[in-house]
């Protein structure tokens, strides 16, 4: 019993200031305001959670502090919003996209192949730069003339405002699907592949120590995925994009829920295997590497969607209205699918606050079940503390390197595609959670898995407790004062936090010493 | 004897700094070489330049016949090296029994060597399921070692197995890298003259980043001036 004080002690008074301060939350406001504002924080704490944990997952295997977090998180927001709004655009960018990955999901053949080119040294180093080059000037030619259709962000009527708000609306505008016309079909299709496959070839080159590889059929399984999607996007075009129009609006969210994250994964992986690797000798050019990652994905997403903010419409299963609503119980819920719920007598939205919420715990206990119950999990573990110790084991660290950062991005393009119906899309979206996931972290402690969700929760009930308290003030007893929160103090009040934690414990909450 | 590691001339640098300048080592199957040499000679580099970690420049390293320098560190482990590092080196996070299992290099490799482990190592059965974190100094080298007889390895590289441990528990130390040179072939790393002239059975001296000298150990055992001038002590 005293030992499990003294191990749990950071613990255990955490919880106890909380419910300290959540009573006293609790006197200064309605039952029905109280309830809402803590569901609030733990919705705005999932989000956070998804990106921070990500972030630690990364930045604990890899060292790697990957500030493009923020604008993954973004761009998963803006993926998923256009496969609701434009799927046809979707269905479009299948096929190439599937062919840039597709040259990557090759990478343990290349190897091989470049221990069959014999080279002077001088051409050796210039081969792998002229095969990049080659590679650019290849997309260079095709990715402009591929067709896709897409909105028009400088013309109002055609604009993705225009499009999001007559999807939310639950109407949809004609679209003209786009012909292959500058280029033909086959030429963009094998050009874009042999690009991917050159391109990758020549980055792999960089990388001169001599590997045994052992081809099997396993090798070929990803690029196989790749070149069935690739041409499934082609070949059964009209299909599918018939299809996607034709789903309920339930199934099409999950549709982008699924294409956001997996997107994530190959982001992902492709920036960590071209990127982020060849610089995990020099940390600091990585950091700055990340950073120009995160402006130059919000100036695309800029040149892309356009600046105007706008919100994806919710799924139908979250979005009904009428007689019935709000619905007072869960059966009620069930039968009439309100958009709201009366907990308490407080009008809870169920999307916001009950399913990003509930989303959040599924996520959290899955991680753990992969990083408690399974191999990966296990090298994962261990990596974090000595990742040479691990290769010496005869484990390929890299390719766990390679999966972690995709993991990472796949989640934050998680949370960004379930923040996309509530909070909304924006250019700036992802810096401000990315910095609330960084003071979650550091509150939690840095690479503590359990401490990234902790962390989170308590950002998010603190910033929804002040921005209620910034309505409805704060009576100070003993005096006629009432104190008011201004806006700037939301996120003030956090940092202020983690500046106190960390002072007080420096690993914070339940991180580990170094 | 054919020689299963042969290490020739290898020149490692960490950093700018040229750490080995040329240290060779050839170990015949099946025997027991320790590396000896002052502190900061360059012993434990040698180990890691073999296993690519800390990879030489120039030189070459033959493993069973196949160049081996070059390669990545998984890849060279992978064809039957294990290591057991200088502090041991045990996963925090992980059990005990996590420890042994992350060695797998097959599935089921741990409850194939299970057996044979807990019978070399019996403490370590009833430590299976606490964190790497609460081990005594004895008990992590035990399951360092532990460790690197969980996949089929042919070559293990030992550094200081003696380091910080009482000498009731050096001798069951050795004992138990005795019972292992029956299966496998050593490169053990020894500040402990007394343990590594027990275990041993050839020897190479490394001075300053260079192999300067090797034989077999009872020769050297009997130079006691050689000892004295390359080792320190008596």
């Amino acid at each position: 019993m005293n030992s499990f004080l003294r191990k749990n002690i950071v613990m255990l008074v955490t919880v106890l200031v909380m419910a300290v301060f959540l009573t006293a939350a609790a006197q200064g406001m309605e039952k029905k305001d109280f309830v809402i504002t803590l569901l609030r924080g733990l919705a705005v704490g999932s989000i956070t959670f998804l990106v921070a944990s990500g972030f630690s997952l990364i930045f604990g295997l890899l060292d790697v502090l990957n500030l493009a977090h923020g604008t993954l998180f973004m761009i998963g927001a803006y993926m998923g919003w256009t496969v609701v709004v434009r799927p046809d655009t979707f269905v479009d960018l299948l096929t190439p996209l599937a062919l840039i990955v597709s040259g990557f999901a090759l990478g343990d053949v290349y190897p091989l192949l470049a221990s069959r080119i014999r080279l002077g040294l001088s051409l050796r180093r210039l081969l792998p730069w002229a095969l990049i080059l080659v590679s650019i000037l290849l997309f260079g030619f095709i990715l402009p003339r591929y067709p896709i259709a897409i909105w028009d962000v400088e013309n109002y009527a055609q604009s993705p405002v225009t499009f999001s708000f007559m999807a939310d609306s639950g109407a949809r505008l004609p679209v003209m699907p786009a012909a292959f016309t500058e280029v033909t079909m086959p030429s963009a299709f094998i050009g874009l592949l042999l690009a991917s496959v050159i391109g990758a070839f020549g980055i792999s080159l960089f990388d001169s120590s001599p590997r045994t590889v052992r081809l099997s059929w396993k090798n070929f399984v990803s690029i196989a995925i790749a070149l069935i999607v690739a041409i499934a996007g082609v070949a059964f075009n009209d299909n599918l994009t018939a299809f996607l129009y034709g789903l309920s609006s339930n199934w099409l969210f999950f549709v982008a829920v699924l294409v956001a994250t997996l997107s994530g994964v190959a982001l992902g992986g492709v920036m960590e295997a071209t990127l982020i690797r060849p610089l995990y000798s020099r940390p600091i050019y990585q950091l700055m590497l990340t950073l120009g990652m995160s402006a130059i994905g919000i100036e695309m997403v800029r040149a892309i969607w356009g600046r105007p903010e706008f919100v994806m419409p919710k799924p139908a299963f979250f979005n009904g209205g009428g007689e019935a609503c709000p619905a007072t119980n869960f059966a009620d819920w069930w039968a009439n699918n309100c958009s709201t719920i009366l907990i308490l007598d407080g009008r809870v939205r169920v999307y916001n606050e009950i399913f990003i919420p509930i989303v959040g715990l599924v996520v959290l206990i899955s991680i753990w079940i992969l990083l408690q119950r399974t191999r990966l999990g296990m090298i994962i573990r261990a990596g974090v503390q000595d990742s040479q110790m691990v290769e010496a084991l005869g484990i390929n660290v890299r390719r766990v390197f390679t999966m972690v950062f995709a993991l990472g991005v796949g989640l934050a393009s998680l949370g960004g595609v379930l923040a996309a119906p509530s909070m909304g899309l924006s250019n700036l979206m992802g810096e401000s959670l990315l910095l609330n996931a960084l003071i979650a972290l550091a509150i939690g402690g840095l690479t503590s898995y359990p401490g990234a969700a902790l962390g989170s929760v308590i950002v998010g009930m603190i910033q929804q407790f002040i921005i209620k308290y910034g309505q409805i003030g704060i009576a100070i007893p003993f005096t006629e004062i009432i104190f008011k929160p201004t806006p700037p103090l939301v996120p003030a009040s956090t940092v202020m936090l983690m500046v106190i934690i960390l002072l007080l414990l420096p690993n914070g909450l339940l991180g580990k010493k170094e | 004897m054919e020689n299963i590691l042969d290490v020739q001339n290898i020149h490692t640098f960490i950093g700018q700094y040229h750490i080995l300048q040329g240290v060779n080592v050839r170990v015949p199957k099946g025997s027991i070489v320790a590396l000896l040499g002052r502190n900061g000679a360059g012993k434990t580099t040698t180990l890691k330049s073999i296993l690519g970690l800390t990879p030489p420049r120039e030189g070459r390293v033959v493993f069973n016949g196949q160049e081996v320098n070059g390669m990545r560190s998984f890849d060279i482990a992978s064809m039957g090296i294990g290591f057991v590092p200088e502090h041991r080196a045990i996963f925090r996070d992980l059990s005990v029994e996590e420890n042994l299992k992350i060695a797998e290099r097959k599935k089921g490799d741990y409850l194939r060597k299970k057996d044979f482990i807990f019978d070399l190592f019996p403490d370590l059965k009833r430590l299976i399921a606490l964190p790497g974190t609460s081990l005594s100094g004895g008990q992590q080298q035990m399951l360092a070692i532990a460790r690197a007889l969980v996949p089929d390895n042919q070559l293990l590289l030992i550094d200081e197995p003696s380091e910080g441990l009482a000498p009731v528990l050096i001798e069951s130390m050795m004992a138990a890298i005795h019972e292992l040179s029956k299966e496998s072939t050593i490169i053990l790393v020894e500040q402990n003259f007394l343990v590594a002239s027990q275990l041993a059975e050839y020897y190479v001296i490394i001075e300053e980043g260079r192999s300067v000298q090797d034989g077999k150990m009872k020769d050297l055992a009997a130079d006691k001036a050689a000892i004295h001038r390359f080792l320190g002590a008596a």
